[in-house]
């Protein structure tokens, strides 16, 4: 990754732990800048998840809340700020698709289709985002070395917990080569963030 | 870190179905187990996966966000108080570091505020006007002031309050023109800061709010202020315990990172 992209991601990051200490004391307008920051990315992740708008909506006032209540169990060791909302919007995402989804996952059988792959989407969720744009088109533009079936693969697994034996079944593609392309994938979306550049 | 080498090895190869959810939930706790004893690997492993999977929603299609929901984050905010800050080991446990989610409650303030808690509400309307004089331009700061005021939730929130106490702070040098009030609750501990008349705190600096018991200060809290205008800010829990206890309030510009204890001249003061 190139140094400029470091450089932006480590102010990206300084500029949630400012943040984020705001929050630790009381301070809401912290949480609002948090939110401007950050609804960009975490809206259609959570909406990409859960499949619905009201899902979406609730899992990331959840995040918020969680955010504003337990500031202090974010660990910095951990990682940053950003990748500890995400965490946090999936498992609170995945916890609310559990929950209210369980049936309909049976149904859709082989209905992966909830969503277009984001491998042809124009518009990303980040460019409304102007503290991430520069940043998010640097990470996009490394991500094109993902091949489509290695984002698409990701896409299922991530976003709708696609075991890989399901994934086999469901694409006809070999448990080996499925395993592989998502070793490989995963090794690139490595490569392409800044903790590894460090 | 009493886990053997072998076993941590064998442990790393669970941190990508780990992070991708596809641990059965026995192996999972087991997995927890691991991470809570302190497996420095793996949690570098998985912080590294955590930031790299964190890429993914950046590729995603652009969504509009619901309508008003930043405001509904926001007042439940305003309800509820953030834990205090502590000191807490690393938690390595990335996927469940959540207390059970809870729906929000409803917004009680917004129609419990009492005719005690509207009365407030002018009083502070009239200090505004009485604070900011008279030239047209004040009158029109008064003017979105006072709108801003009653639209506020957090203003609201305080003055819902059953009983509530008025605090005033004034400059403590002449002729600085500072001025301020702080209203508050002692009952639930809630509070409204106003101030007029404070410049904007230069670069690496915030003004800072102290209370004052038995000759000794407590920081409050810190606060901005925007250029020019009265500032308003909600005060979610005022670190104090019995109602007399408090002396004065005090404000002093410290470190933007706050202070334990003032560093800077007291700008202003007001005793109870
Ligand atoms: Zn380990």
């Amino acid at each position: 990754m190139q140094r400029n992209v470091l450089a932006q991601r480590q102010q990206i990051d300084r500029e949630d732990a400012d943040l984020l200490k705001r929050i630790q004391r009381s301070d809401q307008r912290a949480l609002g800048s948090l939110y401007d920051r950050y609804v960009g990315v975490l809206y259609p992740f959570t909406l990409r998840v859960t499949g619905s708008n009201e899902a979406a909506e609730g899992v990331l006032h959840d995040v918020l809340l969680h955010v504003w209540e337990k500031s202090s169990s974010y660990a910095p060791q951990n990682g940053s700020v950003y990748a500890w909302l995400v965490a946090l919007s999936r498992m609170k995402a995945v916890e609310k698709m559990r929950a209210a989804n369980q049936k309909r996952k049976q149904e859709s059988e082989g209905g992966a289709q909830r969503s277009a792959s984001a491998a042809d989407t124009k518009q990303p969720a980040a460019e409304t985002i102007v503290a991430l744009k520069g940043y998010a088109e640097e990470v996009r533009n490394s991500l094109k070395s993902l091949s489509k079936l290695e984002l698409r693969l990701l896409e299922l697994s991530y976003y709708e917990g696609q075991s890989q034996s399901d994934l086999a079944r469901m694409l006809r593609i070999p448990l080996g080569t499925i395993k592989a392309k998502m070793r490989r994938g995963i090794q690139k979306l490595r490569l392409s963030s800044a903790e590894e550049a460090k | 870190m009493t886990t053997k080498p072998e076993e941590r090895h064998e442990q790393l190869e669970l941190c990508i179905p780990y992070v991708f959810g596809r641990l059965n939930p026995g192996n999972r706790k087991q997995f927890e187990a691991h991470l809570t004893s302190g497996c420095e690997k793996c949690i570098h492993e998985l912080s590294g996966l955590y930031e790299a999977t964190a890429l993914l929603p950046l590729l995603l299609r652009q969504e509009t966000p619901p309508s008003g929901l930043r405001q509904r984050i926001l007042s439940r905010a305003s309800s509820k108080k953030p834990e205090p800050q502590r000191v807490e080991r690393p938690s390595a446990q990335r996927e469940s570091p959540v207390t059970p989610a809870t729906r929000p409650e409803f917004p009680w303030y917004r129609y419990a505020a009492t005719a005690v808690g509207i009365l407030m509400i002018l009083a502070l309307a009239y200090f505004v006007y009485e604070l900011a004089g008279t030239t047209t331009r004040q009158q029109k700061q008064i003017a979105d002031l006072e709108a801003r005021l009653l639209q506020n939730d957090d203003v609201l929130a305080a003055f819902g309050a059953h009983q509530f106490e008025d605090v005033p702070l004034t400059g403590v040098e002449p002729g600085s023109g500072f001025s301020g009030r702080f209203f508050w609750d002692p009952s639930n501990r809630n509070g409204v800061l106003q101030i007029g008349g404070l410049p904007v705190a230069a670069e690496g600096k915030c003004y800072q709010l102290w209370m004052m018991k038995q000759n000794k200060y407590f920081a409050v809290m810190q606060f901005d202020v925007d250029s020019g205008q009265a500032v308003f800010v909600r005060m979610l829990s005022v670190p104090v315990g019995e109602k007399g206890e408090i002396e004065a309030f005090a404000v002093t510009l410290e470190p933007k990172e706050g202070s334990t204890q003032p560093s800077g001249a007291i700008l202003l003061r007001g005793a109870r």
